[in-house]
Order: C-alpha cells, then sequence, then structure tokens
C-alpha cells in the first residue's frame, strides 16, 4: 500500500469503532462501500441513495447515510458503527431493548434503526413517541411495522437516562 | 457506483472559492451534505471532474440571530435548524419545513445552501424562506452580492448564480411581533417524502388590516415561486372567508404545475387552493 | 366440531413449558450487535463481482447485442449472452420435493431475440471489481426494435392484441362452481354488484438480493443466497446443466422475503458466471436492479355479483377475477387459485360461480406475495359486504354474523372446514378493542371499518407437500436441530429451537440450529404459504417425540419408573409422581449413548394429501386448513386534502397455538405496516411496461411517521394442524387490513374509492365526483 496522495486516491486513517484503520481508498468512496471493504459488514446497503437508512453510522455522534458521505470527509472524526455500540456480552442499552421487546425481525434495518435511535438521544434523551417517529423516519423496517421499535427506544431512552449515559 | 472525480477539502473560504473558479484546470462543483448532489452523481445526472467539500470550515456553519437580522451560513444543516432554540422564535415556518424534511440522517447532512442551489422545485426550506423575504449572498473571488431569494430562481434548474460564486449566507429580518409564519407540507407519505405543494405563508396584521401577505408555493411551478398577485389582494385589506378563497385561487392560477408519478396537475391546484386558504386563515385568526 | 368461545389471551395449556412463552428469539442478540452474517458480507478469495444488464424497454426485438468493447475491457472476466448458454431456459413453477409434474413456465434466462417486459436481462458481465463490471456494462451495444406489446389485461383479451408469449394471452383460467347459481339469485332480493381494483405491489424486503457461488473441492457449485427457497437448486442446477446433486444452496439468515424470493433470481446468473469463469461470483442486486428484477403482487380486477336477502343472507354469489400476470407465468396459476378458493371470503355461500383468468401482458412479472391472491380476494369480499350491509341498511358487523362460515361448513371448493372458525369471536373482539371513538374536528372525518378473512395455511394439498427435520442430543445434554428451512426473519429457526426445547425439557439456548443448506440439513421445503412452522415445525416435534420416547425408555430402567410416569423439564428426568426421584438430562443421553441408543432421529412430516380438483366444478380439497381473524381500523380523512392517517388498528387472530407470543404480535404489527402501504400509498407504476417508479422515493413504504401503534388480541383454539395446535400467522397477519382500511376510509367520507391504492388525489376526486 502506497502512501502517495494525489486529488483522486489516498490513505484514509479513518477512526471506526475506536480504531484507527489505515485504507487507501479512491475519492468518490463512499463511507458506506470504504467500511464495508475493511470488514465493517454490519453497515447494510439498502438503496444507495439516502432512501432507506440501513447504512447509517454516527460521524461524531451523529447519525449519516453512509451511502451519501465520501469517506474522504470523514478522516479525523470518529466513526460508530452498531458493533462499536456494544457486544454480545455487554450490549447497549438499546441493543437490550431491541432484543427484549422483539423490535428484530429479519434484522436487516436493525443496526441503522439503532444508530439512528442513539444519535436521536443524544440530542433528545427525553424524547416524546412524536420525537421518536420523527428520528427515526429515515429508516424503512419492512417486517417490523414500528410497533416494538418505538416501544424499545423509550425503553432504551428511560434505562440511558437512569444510567446518565447519553452519548 | 460513482464514477471518478478530484477532490478538495479546503479549510478556507478562500480556498474553496479559488477552487469553484478554476480550480486545478477544472472549477469544481462544491458539496456540501451532499443529499442531492450524490445521489445526482450515482443516477449519472451529473459527473463533474472535480469536488470541494465545504464541511471543514465551521464558519460556514451556524445560525446568529441579532437584534434585528436572522442569518444562516450555507452548510447550517436541516437538523440545526430544527434544534434551534432562536428560529422557534423568529423562523417558525423554517422550523416546521425542517420538522417535515426527510428523515434524520438526511435531515442531519443536508445544508440549507444546498436546499437552494439545488435548484429543486419541491425544495422545503426554500418557500418558508421565500415568504420571509430572506436574500442569499453569493461570494466568489472577484467580490460579493446579494440576491432576494424570489428572484434567485430564473427556470427549471437554473438560477442567476455562477459557477464561481458559492452561497455563504442567507438572512432575512427578524419578523416583528404581529406578525405570523406558517409552513405546510402535503406529501404522499407522512415521513421522508418528496413534497407534492408546499406553502409557506407569512402575514403581519396592524389595526385589523392586512399589512403584508406573503404566499410561496413549493412544487407546483418550475421553480419555487411567490403567489404575488394573490399577496396583493391582501394587503391592505381586512381579511374576509371570501377574500380569503378568492386569493387562494389566485394563488393557484399563478402556479404551473405537471403531473408526475407523485401527484396530477389537478390535484397539485387543489392543494394550492387548499392549504394557502387554511394557512392565510390561521394566520388572521392568530393575529385578530 | 363444536367452538368453544374462548375467554381471553390466555387459553390454559397442557403444561407447556417454552411453547407459548415470549421468548427472545435465537437470532436477536446476533442481530442487535451487528454480528449476524448474511449472504452479503460474505466475500471469497479471488471473487469476481457481476453485473445484468437489463432491457430498457418492455416490448421489442433484440436485433444487435455487441458485447466486444466489454469484453476487451480490462479485468473483465466474462460476459455471457443467450448465445453463450447451453441452455437458454429455467423453469419457474413451484419447487416441488415430490417430482409430481410441473406446470409448463419455462423461460429465458438471458433474452435471445425477444424482449417482454422492462428490465429483462440481456447480458450478465463478471468482472474484477463492481466499478469495472458496471464500466464493462456501458460498453455493451444493443439495438431494440419497439414491437407493439399490451399492457393491461383487458387489452390483452381483446381479439387481436399482440401475444405476449405462446397462442393465447391466458395463462392460466379457474373456474369454481357450487349449487346453482341460477336459482340462488332467483331467491335473493336484491343483487349487488361492484368491481374492486387493486395495484402492483412490491415486496420491498430491505435486503436486495445477494448470493455469492464457487465450486468446491468436490467440483460441486456451492451458492449462498438471499432466498426463501433453497430446493431451487434443481431448476438452477437444470438450467446450467449439470445433475441435482452437483448444486449446494444455503441461504441461513435472510433480510426479508415476503414472497419476493421464492422464485429464482440471481442465483441462477451466479451459477451461470460460475460454470464459465471457474472462478467466485458475487452478484448483488442494486435497488433498481431488485425492483426490476424480481415478480410482484398480482393487480386483480374483481366484479362481484352478490345475492341477498332482505335480511342480508346470502344466496348467490358470482365473481369474476382477472389477474396481470405480466410478461411470464411463474406462480400465476396459483395465486390465481388461492384468490378463487378465497373470493367469498369467510362466508357461507352455497350458490356460487367464480371465474377467474390470469392474463399475459408485457408489465412485470407477477408471481408470490404474501397473501398470495387471497390477500386481494379480501380486499374485494369485505368491501363488498360493507357495500352490501348499507345498501340493505344493516349494521356492517350484523350483516357479516348472519352470513359466517362456521366450522364444518363448506369452503367454495366444497370442501369442509374442520377446525376451529373463530370469526365472530375476532370481529368482535377487534371492534370492541377500538373503544370510544375520536372526535371530529375540523376537516377531519372519523371512520371506522372492519375486515374479516380466510386464509389457508400450508402448501396445495395436491403438491403432496413434505417436510423434514433432524434432532439429536449431544452427550453433554445439548439438542441439535438440522433442518432445511430459511429463516427469512419471522423467527422461523427459532420457533423450531423453542418446539424441539419443549419436547426435550431443555431451554432454547441449550439448543443449536442448522439450517438451510440444501446439501446437509434435510429438506424442509420453502419458507413460504405459511408453512414454515407447520410443516417443519411438526417434523422436529416428530423426531423430538421420538427421541424423547427412547430416552425415556431407557431413563425407566434407570430411575426404576414407568415410562409413562416419567418426564423431563429443565435438563432433568424425574419421577412425575415424586420428582425426588430423578437424574440429569445429560446423564440419561451418556447412558443411553452408552447402550448403543441412537440418539438422533431424522422424520420426515407429510401434508395431508389430496387429488387434484375436480376439472368441471373445482370441487375438492385445495389446503390443509385455513387461519382465520380479523381487523379493525380507525381513521381519520382530511376531506379538503384527502390525507389519511390511521389512528387505531387493532387485529384478533386465531393462531391456533401462539409458539411465541412476541413473534406473533411481530407478525401482527408487520403485516398491518404492510396491509397499510397496501391500502394507501404503495404502487408500482408501469407506463407502457416501463417502470416508473424506480425507487424507494418514488415507490412508498410506510415509515415510523405513518404507521399507528397496533393492538394485538392473540386467541388459541388449539385446532390448527401445527405442532401443538398452531395453525399459522405469517400471510394472515396481512390480509385483512387494507380492507378494513378502504371500510374506514369509506365510512368516514361517505363515498368508496374502489381501486388501490386510496390515494389523497383519489379521494378528493371522489368527494369532488359526490354530488351533496
Ligand atoms: C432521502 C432524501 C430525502 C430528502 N428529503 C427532502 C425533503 O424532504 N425536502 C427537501 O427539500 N429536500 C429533500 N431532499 C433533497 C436534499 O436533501 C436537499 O435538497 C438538501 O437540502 C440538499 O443539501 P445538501 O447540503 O445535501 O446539498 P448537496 O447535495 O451537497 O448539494 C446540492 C447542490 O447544491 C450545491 N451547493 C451546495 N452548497 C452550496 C453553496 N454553499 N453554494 C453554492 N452551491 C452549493 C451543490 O454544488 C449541488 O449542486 C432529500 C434527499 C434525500 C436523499
Ligand atoms: S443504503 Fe444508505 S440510505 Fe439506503
Ligand atoms: S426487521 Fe426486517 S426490515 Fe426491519
Amino acid at each position: 500500500m502506497t502512501s502517495e496522495t494525489d486529488m483522486t486516491h489516498k490513505t484514509l486513517a479513518l477512526e471506526v469503532n475506536g480504531r484507527v484503520v489505515e485504507t487507501r481508498v479512491p475519492a468518490h468512496r463512499t463511507l458506506l462501500d470504504a467500511l464495508r471493504d475493511l470488514g465493517y459488514v454490519e453497515v447494510k446497503r439498502g438503496c444507495e441513495k439516502g432512501d432507506c437508512g440501513a447504512c447509517a453510522v454516527l460521524v461524531d455522534g451523529v447519525a449519516l447515510d453512509s451511502c451519501l458521505t465520501l469517506a474522504w470527509t470523514v478522516e479525523g472524526c470518529s466513526v460508530t458503527t452498531v458493533t462499536g455500540l456494544g457486544n454480545r456480552t455487554e450490549m447497549h442499552p438499546l441493543q437490550e431493548a431491541f432484543v427484549e421487546h422483539g423490535a428484530i425481525q429479519c434484522g436487516y434495518c436493525t443496526p441503522g434503526l439503532i444508530i439512528a435511535a442513539h444519535s436521536m438521544l443524544s440530542e433528545n434523551p427525553s424524547p416524546s413517541e412524536a420525537d421518536i417517529r420523527n428520528g427515526l423516519s429515515g429508516n424503512l423496517c419492512r417486517c417490523t411495522g414500528y410497533t416494538k421499535v418505538f416501544d424499545a427506544v423509550a425503553k432504551a431512552a428511560g434505562a440511558m437516562r437512569e444510567a446518565g449515559e447519553t452519548s | 457506483m460513482l464514477s471518478g472525480f478530484e477532490l478538495d477539502l479546503p479549510d478556507t473560504l478562500v480556498g474553496v472559492l479559488d477552487l469553484i473558479a478554476d480550480g486545478r484546470g477544472t472549477p469544481a462543483v462544491p458539496l456540501a451534505g451532499g443529499t442531492s448532489l450524490i445521489v445526482d452523481m450515482r443516477a449519472r445526472r451529473t459527473m463533474p471532474n472535480a469536488v470541494v467539500w465545504l464541511g471543514k470550515i465551521p464558519e460556514l456553519r451556524g445560525i446568529q440571530v441579532t437584534q434585528d437580522h436572522v442569518r444562516l451560513g450555507p452548510c447550517t444543516t436541516v437538523s440545526d435548524i430544527l434544534n434551534s432554540d432562536e428560529l422557534a422564535g423568529s423562523g417558525v415556518s423554517l422550523v416546521r419545513a425542517a420538522e417535515a424534511f426527510g428523515g434524520q440522517m438526511v435531515r442531519n447532512a443536508a445544508t440549507v445552501a444546498g436546499n437552494i442551489a439545488c435548484n429543486s422545485p419541491a425544495s422545503d426550506l426554500v418557500p418558508p424562506l421565500m415568504a420571509l423575504d430572506a436574500e442569499v449572498i453569493l461570494e466568489s473571488r472577484s467580490g460579493s452580492r446579494t440576491v432576494a431569494l424570489d428572484r434567485y430562481f430564473t427556470g427549471y434548474k437554473e438560477d442567476v448564480r455562477r459557477t464561481d460564486e458559492l452561497i455563504t449566507g442567507i438572512s432575512w429580518k427578524r419578523q416583528e411581533e404581529s406578525s405570523v409564519d406558517l409552513f405546510h407540507k402535503l406529501a404522499r407519505r407522512k415521513g421522508d417524502a418528496i413534497t407534492v405543494v408546499g406553502v409557506a405563508v407569512n402575514m403581519a396584521v396592524s389595526d385589523g388590516t392586512c399589512m403584508r401577505a406573503r404566499i410561496a408555493l413549493g412544487a407546483v411551478a418550475p421553480t419555487v415561486l411567490r403567489a404575488k398577485r394573490a399577496e396583493s389582494m391582501l394587503e391592505g385589506e381586512t381579511l374576509t372567508p371570501g377574500l380569503i378563497e378568492a386569493a387562494a385561487r389566485q394563488a393557484t392560477e399563478e402556479a404551473s404545475p405537471i403531473d408526475d408519478v407523485r401527484a396530477s396537475a389537478t390535484y397539485r391546484r387543489h392543494g394550492i387552493q387548499v392549504l394557502t386558504a387554511r394557512l392565510l386563515t390561521q394566520a388572521w385568526g392568530r393575529l385578530t | 366440531m363444536t367452538d368453544t368461545i374462548p375467554t381471553g389471551k390466555a387459553v390454559t395449556r397442557d403444561a407447556l413449558r417454552q411453547v407459548g412463552r415470549p421468548l427472545v428469539r435465537t437470532d436477536a442478540v446476533g442481530k442487535a450487535v451487528g454480528k449476524t452474517m448474511y449472504v452479503g458480507d460474505h466475500v471469497m478469495q479471488g471473487m469476481l463481482h457481476a453485473r445484468v444488464l437489463r432491457s430498457p424497454i418492455a416490448s421489442a426485438r433484440l436485433t444487435r447485442l455487441d458485447v466486444s468493447k466489454a469484453r476487451a475491457l480490462d479485468r473483465v472476466a466474462c460476459v455471457l449472452t443467450a448465445d453463450d448458454l447451453e441452455r437458454p431456459l429455467i423453469a419457474v413453477d413451484i419447487p416441488g420435493q415430490t417430482g409430481r409434474a410441473r406446470l409448463e413456465t419455462d423461460q429465458q434466462v438471458l433474452v435471445r431475440d425477444r424482449v417482454r417486459y422492462h428490465g429483462e436481462p440481456l447480458a450478465l458481465i463478471a468482472a474484477e471489481t463492481v466499478e469495472i463490471a458496471e464500466e464493462a456494462m456501458r460498453l455493451i451495444e444493443f439495438d431494440l426494435e419497439p414491437i407493439p406489446g399490451v399492457y393491461n389485461p383487458e387489452d390483452a383479451l381483446q381479439p387481436g392484441a399482440p401475444i405476449v408469449q405462446g397462442t393465447d394471452n391466458v395463462v392460466a383460467a379457474q373456474k369454481i362452481v357450487k349449487g346453482d347459481i341460477e336459482k340462488g339469485f332467483r331467491e335473493a332480493d336484491r343483487i349487488i354488484e361492484n368491481t374492486f381494483q387493486t395495484q402492483f405491489v412490491e415486496h420491498a424486503f430491505l435486503e436486495p438480493e445477494v448470493g455469492l457461488g464457487w465450486v468446491d473441492e468436490n467440483n460441486i457449485i456451492n451458492l449462498r443466497a438471499s432466498t426463501q427457497v433453497i430446493e431451487n437448486f434443481r431448476f438452477i442446477a437444470d438450467a446450467i446443466g449439470v445433475p441435482h446433486n452437483r448444486v449446494r444452496v444455503r441461504a441461513s439468515l435472510v433480510g426479508g422475503g415476503f414472497g419476493g424470493k421464492e422464485d429464482v433470481t440471481m442465483e441462477c446468473y451466479i451459477a451461470l458466471l460460475v460454470k464459465h469463469t471457474g472462478r467466485p461470483i458475487r452478484l448483488e442486486f442494486t435497488r433498481e436492479d431488485s425492483l426490476m428484477g424480481h415478480g410482484k403482487r398480482h393487480p386483480f380486477t374483481m366484479t362481484y355479483r352478490t345475492g341477498v336477502k332482505a335480511d342480508g343472507t346470502i344466496t348467490a354469489l358470482e365473481v369474476r377475477l382477472i389477474a396481470d400476470a405480466g410478461a411470464y407465468v411463474f406462480l400465476s396459476p396459483y395465486v390465481l387459485l388461492y384468490a378463487a378458493i378465497a373470493a367469498p371470503g369467510p362466508y357461507r355461500v352455497d350458490n356460487l360461480l367464480i371465474d377467474g383468468r390470469a392474463v399475459a401482458t408485457n408489465n412485470m412479472y407477477t408471481s408470490a406475495f404474501r397473501g398470495f391472491g387471497a390477500a386481494q380476494a379480501a380486499v374485494a369480499y369485505e368491501q363488498q359486504m360493507d357495500e352490501i350491509a348499507m345498501e340493505l341498511g344493516i349494521d356492517r358487523i350484523e350483516l357479516r354474523r348472519r352470513n359466517y362460515l362456521r366450522s364444518g361448513d363448506t369452503i367454495s371448493s366444497n370442501y369442509p372446514i374442520e377446525s376451529a372458525v373463530w370469526t365472530e369471536e375476532c370481529v368482535d373482539r377487534a371492534w370492541a378493542a377500538l373503544g370510544e371513538p375520536t372526535e371530529a374536528t375540523g376537516h377531519l372525518r372519523i371512520g371506522r371499518g372492519v375486515a374479516a378473512y380466510q386464509q389457508s395455511y400450508g402448501r396445495i394439498t395436491y403438491l403432496h407437500d413434505t417436510s423434514q427435520a433432524w434432532v439429536g442430543v449431544e452427550i453433554d445434554g445439548s439438542v441439535t436441530v438440522r433442518s432445511g428451512v430459511t429463516d427469512i426473519g419471522a423467527g422461523q429457526v427459532s420457533a423450531l429451537g423453542q418446539i424441539a426445547a419443549e419436547v426435550l425439557g431443555v431451554d432454547l439456548d441449550d439448543v443449536a440450529i442448522y439450517n438451510s443448506d440444501s446439501a446437509v440439513t434435510p429438506l424442509a421445503g420453502t419458507t413460504t404459504a405459511t408453512r414454515a412452522l407447520y410443516m417443519t415445525g411438526n417434523a422436529v416435534k416428530v423426531a423430538a417425540e421420538a427421541l424423547r420416547g427412547r430416552l425415556i425408555e431407557r431413563a425407566a430402567k434407570s430411575l426404576g419408573v414407568a415410562s409413562d410416569g416419567i418426564d423431563i423439564a429443565d435438563g432433568t428426568v424425574f419421577a412425575i409422581d415424586d420428582p425426588g426421584i430423578s437424574m440429569p438430562f445429560h446423564e440419561l443421553v451418556k447412558l443411553s449413548a452408552a447402550d448403543g441408543i441412537h440418539c438422533s432421529e431424522l422424520a420426515i412430516f407429510r401434508a395431508p394429501f389430496s387429488d387434484g380438483l375436480d376439472p368441471e366444478t373445482g370441487e375438492g380439497q385445495v389446503h390443509p386448513d385455513y387461519v382465520f381473524g380479523a381487523h379493525a381500523i380507525e381513521v381519520a380523512v382530511d376531506v379538503e386534502t384527502g390525507e389519511v392517517s390511521i389512528l387505531k388498528s387493532v387485529a384478533a387472530h386465531d393462531v391456533g397455538r401462539a409458539i411465541n407470543p412476541t413473534a406473533v404480535e411481530g407478525q401482527i404489527e408487520g403485516g398491518a405496516a404492510q396491509g397499510q402501504g397496501f391500502a394507501l400509498s404503495e404502487e408500482m407504476i408501469y407506463e407502457e411496461g416501463r417502470l416508473i417508479t424506480p425507487s424507494f422515493s418514488e415507490y412508498l413504504i410506510p415509515t415510523s411517521m405513518d404507521v399507528p401503534k397496533v393492538e394485538s388480541i392473540i386467541l388459541e383454539s388449539g385446532t390448527g394442524l401445527g405442532p401443538f395446535g398452531a395453525k399459522g400467522i405469517g400471510e394472515p397477519a396481512l390480509t385483512p387490513v387494507a380492507p378494513a382500511i378502504a371500510n374506514a376510509v369509506t365510512d368516514a367520507i361517505g363515498v368508496r374509492v374502489k381501486e388501490l391504492p386510496i390515494t389523497p388525489e383519489k379521494i378528493v376526486a371522489a368527494l369532488h365526483a359526490e354530488p351533496t
């Protein structure tokens, strides 16, 4: 891998889930493709045009559709995917609530929904149901009908407030 | 997949202005949130050779409210607008438009300048801004100028901006106490949908007389537009249901909607009529 | 059989321990933490990336196809056109496990000279990267000479209409006759006729079709594919010209299906490219590919002519069904059959004539979709019931009550229903749960609607459906289930684990499930037709019970207690009368293994088999059994803009037995949202066959802003043919929703929009057409 930089190719140092990874990518590479190529396949591809939210990741805590974000533009930021929030033994309250409430069916939308919910809660730790709905309206889910998703997010919000963890 | 291009990420405004002027041989296209440009590039509707990203310049983003003006940096996002306490007091219609805009991720990325510069008749922030008499500040290496938003668009996907100019601000006068600004978006779905008809109304009333009326319409003509003849029917008058109906009908005449996959021109006309009347009635009701 | 009227959510069970509990599904945690590997997440050394070139128009002759520039492009490995294929055709029938005769449905894999729909594949490309594959795709030159097509069934049936394929545009016809229709109409006091229409609907699963194929060390073509049906390996093998045992398909966890991943799509393209290049091939559809690359829900035109007595009793029903089959047959004949069987709805009709046709057009082909024709029929029969009630001035629920089909009555094909029919209970409970009506304000009008239904579960009985499962215990007492079943998101796999855990007295966590591998897991049949739980659940139960029997026999010897006095729970084997006499389950397994007792079991479950229907009357058995239930809706309609908001949504279904109540609710809530899209916002629009809604910004499925919270009332008659008396809920959850919404909107605004989707624009037009 060369470290040569021009205006079309360069080696990026991306901080993903707290680890810095180096990757050489062209200027037109989306963050979605860059992350998936690096093995962060929990970031899902559903439409590549901002319609579905399956590809959402946190960039400095704010949820963005990675399919509409160029990889170069997040250098120096911290990128978080759903695997960066928790793992099987230590789940994030959102992950725990999604599991407990049965808010997951095929699960393809889940990483994006959890990221969007996280971003919404860091802006608004005590959301009303209307706030939750508006915070998730960029994430399509075809399986659940969202009822259990609303319950899960409300539950997690409570748990996160109690734990004093809102970021 | 996107096709290749050169990308610059300057951290000064001057750097951007240089690049869009002649760049490295080819003028670079500004990229803000990418929610319009990246989609168009993927669909190969546009294939720029050089792109300059605006996100490295913090000064371009932010909301300033002074004694009598509100100014938005070009890279202010839709979420910034939605979460702004100041705007909740001096640009409610814009906050409403931000609330009805896309989904969260799109709102977190999409910028106000991008919404204007993408030149879409369905841009949701534009009707409220136009009804607030907002102005667009354009800057290039050779200087800056201010254009009323109302005169910014010249035709479908056409505007007054030269490619070497960047939108560096959007501003409007703070509204007096006795005024109301409202926005309503009609779409095929409540969440994340392209507007079928957008109507913004801004009204000031004094002593039972309508002193200022603004009606801006989205998605019903080649550009967002003001229904100026309808506005002038109202100014200086005491509004009655009959007058409101007549002005709303006039507004439909000023639009030139088309049939598309979302709605027919007939329905769009009907939507203008209903929403204009509804918003005018609400505004008048609140001010009298 | 008499119906015992259920009293509530909790019906006493015979001491079930795992079944009936709202357990966390086995797949949930992996999905929540992003560790579940979907098909698209697998990569392979040296793999190539594929793309499909599709026709930009719907009806044309391909006069030139020049791939030379694409082939010459650096790092392009392979470009295939129809001329490169040894076998130009692939079958697209229901994949059978039994080898019974198939329909004549073979269709071209790639266009040789005739394009019949927008998006039909012209060429396949494999290259080192996706970018290069796309560049190569753009280098392919082709000429298409447009030829007149036909774009709606009505035109297609006219004499002289362009013929889509073969000699005739009728791809299937279905007639059902019962009683004496003339006599029925003579007995009627009123005859009410209406025509209802549905649209093209897209499944919109979130995971676009994707697959990875390679040749393994034994020269077997392997495919990981996001499919509902691993049994398609047979069609794929036939299409590429290898024996069936040389293609292996694995699906594992699929990112949604709803019927849209039932037919073969990318699998065949991948297999061909693997065969031609010898290298691993990955093909992931873009969303645009996906929307153009699989069949849609059939639009139906349904004319109902109902004879009724003044008291509301139905005396005769004549139904004409016309379905748009699109350019190829696929599952149209079966979808039409389901619609015909369901046409009267959950009502007793003694004099019946149903006449259905599926008609070819140059629109996108249509095939399986949750509800499978029966969902379209429900849109008609339930709106017709409301229309009849209105004409006769009888309360809508009362009119239904006077006509409900009861257990022991015969359905349309004159075959009796044996299980419980709790339609009345479901309708009454759902309706009551709507509670106090919301007050109308300003320009909003409030309306309510209800719809009941009859939906089959399990496959057509004359296809002789079977399913297999293997259950084994390890020496440490852990349990393994092996079954070919695919999990498309509804928790199919987890439910099997629950059943095995129930029978063997262990925890769900103690069960590991290996599934959906056509080579090594026993074939279970498709995850379609609300059959996975019914069929494979039974297979698992049968296998686990046989195993349990052997183990308990061995325990009897050790514990000195008769076998029928022994139970297993929480990993302990004990005497029922004296739980102190016990041993750990794993000890028992060890003892059994040491004795050479067979600690696993392979079971096959056979659905009831029947012969075909009477060709004249359509009489006979078609399905093993049916699910009954209802959905009730309250809406607010803005009579100025035509916008509809759903305020309340209540479902009541007799699911037989809820193996996992949380999963059942999940199906109901998801079905409610899909039904809402069907009713109000979703439509694939084809103009001269050309798709003009090619993405999720034009094709609008409900978002979090659009749906109400759904209340589920789960009733359990325990009379289903599935494990522990389960029926099914996958498809039924959707079926009554759209007609309930349509009825609620009509109730609100006083006029009926008879064509789905009921858009704001149609509402405004209907209100303005109505003289006030
Ligand atoms: C899923 C989805 C939903 C959407 N929903 C809505 C919606 O509800 N309402 C709505 O109005 N729009 C919507 N949009 C469209 C889009 O998000 C908006 O138009 C957005 O405001 C564009 O801003 P951006 O910063 O992303 O612009 P970009 O995509 O970065 O740029 C758009 C155009 O503006 C130019 N540009 C950007 N900044 C400047 C500048 N400072 N000076 C000069 N030119 C500039 C670019 O060169 C480009 O031509 C949606 C888009 C998507 C993908
Ligand atoms: S893949 Fe990015 S929004 Fe759908
Ligand atoms: S769980 Fe399948 S799309 Fe949301």
